[in-house]
């Protein structure tokens, strides 16, 4: 955690005209971490990595890949990294063996036993051409370039896309053994289920600002759950506003719906006044976590806290 | 019909439309005021022979401006009005299908018959606008100079032109529909445009085949001449009849066959790929795709077209070449009595000799035409990356930008390089089979010449796309300012007080004079090769510096 981050972002903004698609981010991830990138649509996820990659250059501000400078240096970092782009093109007439051959010549060779193995592992077929490929196996074959050369970095954009979960899980374990084995990874996604599953720290970008950068285990401990009752008659929200550990309470109907933290009893001891039917508790999303604990960062963002995140919701 | 998509196909191919009726109108316009600038005008046209007047259509009443007219109505009007026929109807079922499209538009609750019919009314519809745009373009075109259209009969020349692009669209229509492959429609469809042009225009030529030119389609803009007799319905009613059968098997096809999802399938390909007496001409021709490296594989991706467009002028130029040897005599004759301002046209060459013959049928309008093809596709191919998305991968490869883009130049470089090789064996072997005694240095020459053109339009596609990064005006932005510079090249100078802007034009810096006779000039060698060099570090620079996109 000392040595020289992987992955610095300096006071990044980029702007198109009007438009400030990342606004003054800063971020360092280390090597041997999994960095989790989680935002809805449009909040400046893939332009930050553009950015880092030199597809794109920025406003103002700085990105630095492994010591290097992202602009000067873009070949020797594009030299030892790998990237799965979002939405994965590749060239359709051309098979996946000869697409990895023609990525591998520009990369100066690279290890086909490696390559093989990890082919065999996912269970991609490389005799297709990329144009007749289901999105699933193209995927796999977008995830054997980024990892055939053994980068010391790792870039995934929205890397499970069109994966059945089988391959998901020897997805994330090759993502576990890259981190362990010292290099680092930095996933986009806004899948939560999956960034809560590999995810050593998470950074949570909105319109541009980066709200607020976790670990997962501190996010755990905050522990912050949700817990839904159904009572026999209609029970004001308001009943539950001061209760100790309760940090947000709504009403609709005879359902009343809130998040707290911590132990559960002075909750209950307010529900059972009341005639309870039914008692159900889980998890709250990260996506949730995240907009609980910082709403006056994303309402400084210029978002408003209250509305549903577009993030769709996985199961903790 | 549905009229949603009915109304997004014709909104999606306006714009393509719009700047071709421009690109139609500048020319004759460029043309007309040319010729009418002259003060001896009406008095050439009167010397000229009846048997070209009649082969023409050009009546003595029309003047200078039915002249410049039969040149919109029987070459650059049909190839853009048809062109856009043929792109639309192939497209009709097949682009919906080969761009992912068709998942969404096939699950709604429509009739594929429904479909197509909105497609197919959108393809006509965009041909008929087109055709009666351009003609009243020509008409405002011929206002300008204070010319009028006295004895031109322009109705019945766009009626003729509307209903031979309909049977091209049909074509394009019923292979796509039947077959799902928009690349093999076009083909197939451009290929026959093609054939039934050069079918037209020579075999009347060469006596006791006059009539077999009535089997291609093209003869059927201008045979009857329409511009000075009026519509000849009977012909176009066989015209109309086949066009319709084509229709209908476009129908009975799309209802029979799966819908494809995105996939690249070419059936017909894979088979012949598989047969092993055929396999390795196909693999050779259509490409297996190199992965060695950036320029390898941009080569290789050129590959087919430099191979069938190369074969293609080596073979008219093979074909020309004999055809003189049978006809030289009597093309002497016809051309020598005409004045000099109609060889503008074909490049003031003198038909009477095999280097002004072959110079006239190969060099001014075949061969620039598929050398600056292969060098604008070979030039777009940087900015195609990033139109396909396949720049997020190609780019994070340990290659500097500049370096990614110099290595796409190579191909800029080779193509056209490779078209002139063509187009000299052609001439070489031309001279060689029909006796016709040229001097090799001076077939060189034209092969370095056609090089020289390919290298400057591909290089300044290349250099438009990679300083916007948008491929449509890389290819459609070249293409157009081809159109522009031959009509300046061919039409300017006829009229000596507008000669001098012809310079303007890189056409003139190709062959100001006949390379099979002067040899290679120079002074136009120097200029192209300097500009593309210049245009290429240009695009080299400007995509090194930019965002990119996709």
């Amino acid at each position: 955690m000392t040595a020289t981050p992987s992955i610095e972002v300096d006071h990044l903004t980029k702007r198109y005209g009007d438009v400030t698609a990342v606004d003054d981010v800063s971020l360092a991830i280390h090597p041997g971490e999994i960095f989790g990138f989680l935002g809805p649509n449009g909040a400046g996820k893939s332009t930050t990595i553009r950015t880092l990659l030199d597809l794109i250059r920025p406003t103002s501000g700085e990105c630095r890949i492994l010591g290097l400078d992202s602009r000067r240096d873009a070949v020797e970092i594009h030299r030892r990294i790998g990237f799965l782009p979002a939405d994965l093109a590749l060239w359709p007439n051309l098979t996946g063996r000869q697409t990895l051959e023609y990525l591998a010549h520009l990369r100066g060779g690279v290890d086909w036993a490696w390559v093989d193995a990890l082919a065999e592992r996912l269970g991609a077929d490389l005799s297709p051409k990329v144009g007749e490929y289901s999105s699933g196996n193209r995927q796999k074959v977008g995830i054997l370039q980024a990892f055939m050369h053994r980068p010391d970095v790792v870039i995934l954009d929205e890397p499970i896309t069109g994966l059945d979960p089988l391959v998901q899980l020897e997805f994330h374990a090759l993502l576990r053994e890259t981190a362990d084995a010292g290099g680092t990874v930095f996933l986009s996604s806004h899948t939560i289920s999956e960034v809560e599953r590999v995810a050593d720290r998470v950074g949570f970008i909105r319109r541009g600002h980066l709200i607020a950068v976790e670990r997962m285990s501190e996010l755990h401990d905050k522990a912050l759950r949700r817990i839904t009752l159904e009572f026999a008659s209609p029970v004001p929200a308001d009943a539950f506003a001061g209760v100790e550990g309760v940090r947000e309470a709504s009403a609709e109907g005879v359902t009343v719906t809130a998040q707290y933290e911590g132990s559960m009893a002075p909750l209950l001891q307010v529900a059972t006044a009341h005639d309870v039917l039914s008692v159900s508790s889980a998890s709250v999303d990260l996506d949730e976590i995240f907009l609980a604990f910082y709403r006056d960062e994303v309402a400084a963002a210029g978002d408003d806290p209250d509305a549903p995140s577009h993030a769709p919701a996985g199961a903790a | 019909m549905l009229r949603s998509v009915y109304l997004k196909t014709l909104r999606d191919r306006w714009l393509g439309a719009a700047i071709g009726v421009v690109a139609l109108f500048l020319v004759a316009w460029m043309g007309i005021a040319a010729f009418s600038g002259m003060d001896d005008a009406a008095e050439f046209i009167e010397a000229m022979p009846e048997a070209y007047l009649s082969i023409t259509g050009i009546s003595s009443e029309g003047g200078v401006v039915g002249m410049m007219l039969s040149n919109m109505f029987n070459f650059m009007g049909p190839f853009v009005v048809a062109g856009l026929g043929v792109s639309m109807a192939a497209a009709a079922i097949a682009g919906e299908e080969v761009d992912g499209t068709m998942n969404v538009l096939g699950a709604a609750p429509r009739s594929r018959s429904r479909l197509l019919a909105s497609k197919a009314l959108a393809a006509a519809t965009v041909v008929v606008a087109t055709a009666i745009a351009a003609s009243l373009s020509y008409a405002l075109a011929a206002s300008l100079p204070g010319e009028d259209l006295t004895g031109v009969n322009l109705t019945a020349a766009t009626v003729h032109l509307v209903v031979v692009a309909l049977l091209f669209a049909a074509v394009a229509l019923a292979i796509g529909a039947a077959t799902g492959n928009r690349a093999m429609a076009s083909a197939v469809s451009v290929g026959l445009i093609v054939v039934s042009f050069f079918v037209a225009g020579i075999l009347p030529l060469v006596p006791g085949w006059e009539d077999v030119a009535k089997a291609s389609p093209w003869y059927w803009l201008n045979g009857p001449a329409p511009m000075l007799n009026g519509v000849d319905w009977a012909p176009l009613l066989v015209l109309l009849a086949i066009a319709g059968v084509l229709v209908a098997l476009a129908f009975v096809g799309v209802n029979r066959r799966d819908l494809g999802s995105g996939a690249v399938r070419a059936p017909l390909m894979d088979r012949l790929r598989a047969d092993p007496r055929l396999g390795r001409a196909v693999a050779l021709v259509s490409g297996a795709g190199s992965t060695r490296g950036i320029a390898a594989k941009a080569l290789t991706d050129v590959r087919a077209l430099v191979l069938i467009g190369g074969a293609f002028v080596a073979f008219q130029s093979l074909v020309v070449a004999v055809l003189f040897n049978a006809i030289g005599a009597d093309i002497g004759d016809l051309v020598s009595s005409m004045p000099d301002a109609i060889l503008a046209m074909i490049g003031f060459v003198d038909m009477s000799t095999p280097e002004g013959f072959l110079s006239g049928e190969v060099l001014s309008i075949v061969a620039p035409l598929v050398t600056i093809l292969v060098g604008v596709n070979a030039g777009a191919a940087l900015v195609g990356e990033e139109r396909r998305r396949t720049s997020s991968v190609l780019l994070v490869m340990p290659v500097s930008r500049a370096g990614v883009a110099w290595r796409k130049a190579v191909a800029v470089g080779i193509g056209p390089v490779v078209v002139g090789v063509f187009v000299a064996a052609g001439f070489a072997l031309g001279n060689a089979v029909g006796g016709l005694g040229m001097s090799y240095g001076g077939v060189l020459a034209a092969g370095v010449m056609v090089a020289a053109l390919g290298w400057f339009f591909g290089a300044l596609a290349f250099a438009i796309g990679g300083v916007t990064g948008r491929a449509q005006s890389a290819t459609a932005g070249t293409g157009g300012l081809a159109v522009l510079a031959w009509g300046a090249n061919a039409f300017l100078p006829v009229n000596p007080d507008y000669a001098s802007w012809a310079r303007l034009s890189p056409l003139h810096w190709y062959a100001h004079d006949n390379p099979l006779e002067s040899g290679v000039a120079w002074d136009g060698l120097a200029l192209l090769a300097g500009l593309a060099a210049v245009l290429v570090a240009v695009g080299v620079a400007g995509y090194a510096r930019r965002d990119l996109r996709g």
